[in-house]
């Protein structure tokens, strides 16, 4: 009886923990949201701008326009306030910007991400959805390459730089670590004069040739030397310190007593490197590398700006260059619930692994 | 690990290898070398195949056109790097177009703010006297790298007003040019005047230093630009406080503010025009008067009641005939010199990057983007067919179909492609030429100025215009008919205009792209659409499109078809504009294939699809897009519906008004030839131009257009105007004049080392102004032949400039090119005891 009610009670306090954990989630995600909505209207401001950029456009292709050139001021000025109001009304920036905020977040919060105000799909749906799923592939498929290229390299050289600790190659690690100080598209920059430029090999940017080529492999071979550069760029920038930090993160594991016990038995380096130092560490690899997974893109903006690359980053950029809220929005908020989902199976995970999480956990939510 | 790393780095390896196949990178074909039989015999474009693909990065122009990936960028480009780096590169070569302009706009209220703050521009003495202040050669060469012109006055120095009115104009800009003691000396009486005092080389106002707030837009060369005014304000004494903001940010206080509030003094503003004015006489309402806008800046402006009521008369064109325009423009280039509630400074210019072995027209004020020619000149140079690859920074922007779809810049220019309009503008005179016209008659009543500059149309005049009682004049949504004149006027209708176009023998016997014969539908129905959008009771209803159609209706009398073949269309209407070309072209219907039009009137009918945003926004549903995207399947699904049910009364839109003009037949041939079309291409884009739109792909940001090998014209047809016929001047004459000798002046006119031709000369005149910049002479040099002029300026006239330096201005103008040229003799007149002072 005593182990099923352990189990009980385990469960309850793991649901409760999963619970508050869930709502603390859902008010951080509805905070950053909302805090990005007023951010991106600069607290209802960008209203007056959008105001003036509306009268001003409408004016001038009133007078650019061959038609309207006889009118008389009167009637052309006449003109320009209708299409003004129109816009207005399109815009809802006849409605306060406080009840739009409200509106925005609701809406963003039931992930109802709308229709975007200026933009378009490449395809020309108005749908924010649409918008984000059009472009995201393409972000995935350069950030997941790089990202994981550089996660298994870095976690593999580690590991085996961790058991040479002192040598050549490690002192080289050590000493190209501040190299990462520069962000992948400082890289890139120089990545692309010397590749596409200098020595033509590779394309300066874009996704595939231009136009695409019809058959599969010549696509794929195309999309491959596409992104050399990029993917180039990333690795580059991050690559040593990511070893470096993992080659400290296993060389504080690897002095841990228990491993120096293991060595002490005589069992073999690579059983020692599985079964005493990767297993203990696997929570935290878990851990990074699923918060790598979901912040693939967060560094996209410029990087995909450089090389002309159609993905989330350049769509944030264009976005904000529209100030279209409704594309802003659905942006940040898929990667808020997509880290909260990821922060919540991070919970549940260590929660599984570790009683000590969820009933602490509790134990401190209870004082 | 070692076993896992091998294969990792094996893969790879495997995938570099596959990203650097040769095969990849094939070099794009050159075409042939065009003789002039291929050019005789080939129609359509001169070029095989054209990609588009997105590149936004001026930075990376001069590299991709060196590297041979790309052949041409279609942004105007700004950057004076980027465009030094072109000038430089062999490869590469930029034609510059000049729309757009730098000026200042001064807030003119006071001579107190709100608050009490002295604005010293409230005077127009000190707004005019900031003319000489400000050195416009420097903003030019200097700020701008070469890559703008000076400009003084409200009309640009590339567009036609200014060639018309060059001798006014240069006779302004050097009574206006730099002398900062001149602008410092006027200033400075007029601040005294205004209860100002200069206390150790500041000005002060009522105990507190005057300062100056300006405006920097600080997303362009304007930040140099305001930083250079505010240095010299400052050097005068004033205080300024430098405020940069980018164009939004800008926006709020120079346009939104009350500038009675005084939140700017100044403010470096710029203007954009992407296609040629002819007719710049709106400029002085638009940018001095009150009328120009509703804002409050507009309403404090007070202009004097003369350039008031002059600007008035301008923008009515409220004159009798082309002469008095012309004098009414002068004066009014004049008093705006006098009032200066803005100082134009530089017309901007920017730059069309290619490769230097191609040829193509570029426009004056819209560069490549903006050429109508572009489809039809476009080629390698000397050679016939090959593939290019234009860059763009932007593509599919917006939905694409040709009722309310895609407005940017770049869209249009490919759209421009693909259609073949009755008439295109010359990319030098903005003068429109015909296309599918054979020639034109222009009737206007008595009273209405037009001037006819080419000789493909007739112009007459007649003391009455009335419209036929047969000429339809609207379309009645409800009953689904046309409406005539004679219905709605039965005591007659009179118009202001009357045009008659003359399209070429076989017109209507043209294909699309799809292969569809061109029917009087496709010129009807876009018409009829354009009242249906504006009819509240009409399912097509669009709020958007009324205020325009309003504006329409207000000028249109009436149109008809006099005859099919050749076809011939009349057109009445109250609307007039300077140029009886720019009548034509505004009257002369575009023609849209009916059968995809129809498609979309479907899907908008049915809720499913909206030809505008603001329709598609208002219905929450998605805006037609011929091209790409979720339209394509509801649009497929229409022309599945169509080819199952091909009889009018089922699939040809408003039946009872086309059917007339489309055979049974006809129906079933246009959606078998859509179908067919739309299976091989992927898209419903069917145009008629020299290009047709052969893929779409909208995802990788690229599309394609090949040459539409049934054009019915000759490749060659626009070659003529490949490049602006710009004159290269030369003079040569005396430095040096003895009192009592005549001094004789050559002036030589050439283009690419050859003698201008002499029908392209519009006109040579001189200019004579003596040291203190006062006009002295002018007139016409005698001409000598093969493009050269003399000009012998005689003992008496020379004595009567006086001792000192002297400046002879010859101004150009001529017919195939909008700006005027230029060249100038400096030369000094000797005093009267010279020979005595001579060594």
């Amino acid at each position: 009886m005593m182990p099923r009610r352990s189990w009980g009670r385990d469960l309850r306090y793991l649901a409760l923990y999963l619970l508050k954990r869930a709502l603390a989630l859902l008010v951080t995600v509805l905070i950053g949201v909302y805090l990005t909505i007023v951010v991106a209207n600069m607290g209802g401001q960008v209203d007056d701008l959008r105001r003036v950029q509306i009268r001003s456009e409408a004016f001038e292709q009133v007078r650019a326009d061959p038609a309207f050139q006889e009118m008389a001021s009167a009637e052309r000025n006449a003109l320009v306030e209708r299409r003004v109001a129109l816009e207005v009304e399109r815009l809802r920036l006849d409605e306060p910007f406080i009840l739009r905020s409200v509106d925005y977040l609701q809406r963003a919060m039931r992930l109802d991400l709308g229709r975007a105000e200026q933009m378009h799909s490449d395809a020309g749906s108005r749908q924010v959805r649409a918008i984000i799923v059009e472009r995201l592939p393409a972000t995935l498929l350069l950030f997941g390459t790089a990202n994981l290229l550089v996660f298994f390299s870095a976690v593999g050289s580690a590991l085996w730089l961790s058991r040479r600790y002192g040598s050549g190659v490690d002192r080289l690690v050590i000493a190209l670590a501040p190299s990462s100080a520069a962000p992948g598209w400082f890289y890139g920059i120089f990545l692309i004069l010397a590749f596409a430029f200098l020595v033509p090999l590779l394309p300066p940017g874009g996704m595939v040739t231009a136009p695409p080529p019809d058959s599969r492999l010549e696509y794929a071979a195309s999309l491959a030397r596409h992104m050399l550069l990029p993917v180039a760029a990333m690795f580059l920038s991050s690559i040593f310190v990511s070893i470096y930090a993992w080659r400290t993160f296993f060389l504080i594991h690897a002095s841990e007593d228990y491993v120096e016990m293991a060595r002490a038995k005589g069992l073999p380096s690579r059983l020692i490197e599985r079964r005493y130092i990767l297993r203990p560490t696997l929570s935290p690899i878990i851990t990074n590398f699923l918060l790598m997974l979901i912040g693939l893109w967060s560094g996209a903006i410029i990087l995909e700006q450089v090389f002309n690359w159609p993905g989330l980053g350049s769509l944030l950029f264009q976005a904000i260059g529209f100030r279209d809220t409704p594309v802003i929005i659905g942006g940040v908020v898929i990667f808020a619930y997509l880290l909260a989902v990821t922060v919540l199976l991070l919970d549940l995970l260590y929660a599984l692994l570790d009683p000590r999480v969820r009933i602490l956990g509790e134990g401190r939510s209870g004082t | 690990m070692g076993k896992w790393g091998v294969m990792a780095g094996a893969l790879l390896l495997a995938v570099v290898g596959l990203a650097l196949l040769p095969g990849s990178r094939a070099p794009l074909s050159k075409g042939e070398p065009a003789t002039p039989e291929a050019l005789a015999e080939r129609r359509g474009a001169l070029i095989d195949r054209l990609v588009f693909t997105r590149e936004s990065d001026p930075g990376r122009v001069t590299g991709l056109l060196a590297s041979g990936s790309h052949q041409a960028f279609v942004q105007g480009i700004g950057s004076i790097p980027v465009y030094r780096r072109l000038r430089d590169t062999p490869e590469a070569d930029y034609d510059l177009a000049y729309g757009s302009s730098v000026e200042l706009t001064l807030n003119p209220v006071g001579p107190e703010f709100r608050d009490g703050r002295l604005n010293p521009f409230h005077v127009p003495a000190i707004r005019e006297a900031l003319h000489r202040l400000v050195d416009r050669e420097h903003i030019a060469e200097e700020l701008y790298g070469g890559l703008a012109v000076p400009r003084w006055l409200p009309i640009s120095t590339a567009f036609p007003d200014y060639a018309r009115l060059a001798e006014t104009a240069r006779a302004l800009e050097l009574r206006y040019a730099h002398d900062p003691a001149a602008a410092e000396a006027t200033i400075a009486r007029e601040m005294r005047a205004l209860g100002a005092t200069l206390e150790a080389g500041r000005w002060r106002y009522r105990g507190a230093p005057v300062t100056l707030i300006l405006l920097i837009r600080n997303d362009d060369e304007r930040r140099r630009v305001g930083d250079y005014l505010a240095n010299q304000l400052e050097d005068i004494g004033f205080t300024v406080e430098r405020r940069y903001r980018n164009a939004e940010e800008a926006s709020r206080l120079w346009i939104a503010s009350d500038p009675a509030a005084g939140q700017w003094h100044l403010y470096t503003g710029g203007w954009i025009s992407i296609v040629m004015q002819r007719d710049q006489a709106q400029n002085f309402s638009d940018f001095f008067t009150p009328r120009g806008r509703a804002e409050l800046l507009w309403q404090a402006y007070a202009p004097s009641p003369e350039f008031d009521a002059l600007a008035e008369r301008l923008e009515r064109r409220d004159y009798a005939d082309w002469a008095e325009r012309q004098a009414l423009m002068a004066r009014a280039l004049e008093l705006a010199m006098e009032d200066s509630v803005r100082l134009w400074l530089v017309d901007r210019l920017s730059v069309s990057a290619r490769a230097s072995n191609v040829s193509v027209a570029a426009d004056l004020a819209g560069g490549l983007a903006g050429s109508a020619l572009w489809p039809y000149t476009l080629r390698y140079e000397e050679r016939l067919g090959g593939e290019m690859v234009f860059g763009t920074p932007g593509l599919l922007t917006e939905p694409w179909n040709p009722i309310a779809g895609s407005n940017w810049i770049f869209d249009r220019m490919i759209t421009r492609a693909l259609a073949d309009p009755p008439l295109l503008p010359d990319p030098y005179t903005g003068l429109y030429r015909p296309q599918r016209l054979s020639h034109a008659e222009v009737t206007v009543a008595e009273g209405v100025t037009l001037t006819r500059s080419l000789d493909w149309l007739n112009l007459d005049h007649q003391a009455r215009i009335l419209v036929p009682e047969d000429a339809w004049l609207a379309w009645d949504a409800g009953e689904g008919r046309l409406v005539t004149v004679g219905e709605t006027h039965p005591e007659g209708l009179g118009a202001r205009t009357r045009v008659r176009l003359h399209y070429e023998a076989g017109y209507l016997e043209q294909r699309w792209h799809d292969g569809s014969r061109r029917s009087v539908a496709d010129l009807l129905l876009p018409w009829i659409l354009a009242f249906e959008r504006a009819d509240e009771a009409s399912p097509l209803f669009d709020a958007a499109h009324q205020p325009t159609f309003e504006a329409y209706r207000q000028h249109f009398r009436g149109w008809r078809i006099l005859d099919t073949e050749p076809l011939i269309i009349e057109a009445y209407s109250d609307q007039a504009f300077p140029d009886a070309e720019t009548l034509v072209a505004a009257r002369a219907p575009q023609p849209l294939p009916w059968h995809t039009l129809a498609l979309g009137i479907l899907a908008e009918r049915h809720g499913e699809l909206a030809f505008s945003s603001h329709q598609a926004d208002r219905r929450g549903i998605d805006w037609l897009n011929l091209v790409a995207g979720p339209s394509l399947a509801i649009l497929r699904r229409y022309l599945d519906e169509a080819r199952s049910h091909p009889q009018a009364h089922h699939s040809l839109p408003f039946a009872a008004a086309l059917s007339p003009w489309v055979e049974e037949a006809e129906v079933e041939a246009r959606f078998v030839a859509l179908d067919d079309w739309v299976t091989a291409r992927g898209h419903f884009w069917v145009g008629d131009g020299p290009f047709e739109l052969a893929a779409v792909y909208p995802l990788e940001g690229s599309l394609v257009l090949r040459r539409f090998a049934d054009f019915p014209d000759p490749a060659d047809k626009w070659l003529a105007l490949s490049r602006a016929a710009l004159p290269e001047l030369a003079t040569e004459g005396p430095l040096v004049v003895a009192p009592g000798e005549p001094a004789e002046v050559r002036l030589a006119v050439t283009q690419a080392g050859e003698p201008y031709p002499e029908a392209a000369l519009e006109g040579v005149r001189y200019l004579l102004f003596d040291g203190q910049g006062r006009l002295m002479a002018q007139g016409a040099p005698r001409p000598l032949g093969d493009g050269e002029w003399g000009l012998t300026l005689d003992a008496e006239t020379l004595a009567a400039l006086g001792a000192g330096a002297n400046r002879l201005e010859f101004i150009l103008t001529s017919h195939w090119v909008a700006l005027p040229s230029f060249a100038s003799h400096l030369f000094a007149t000797l005093p009267a005891d010279a020979e005595e002072i001579r060594p």
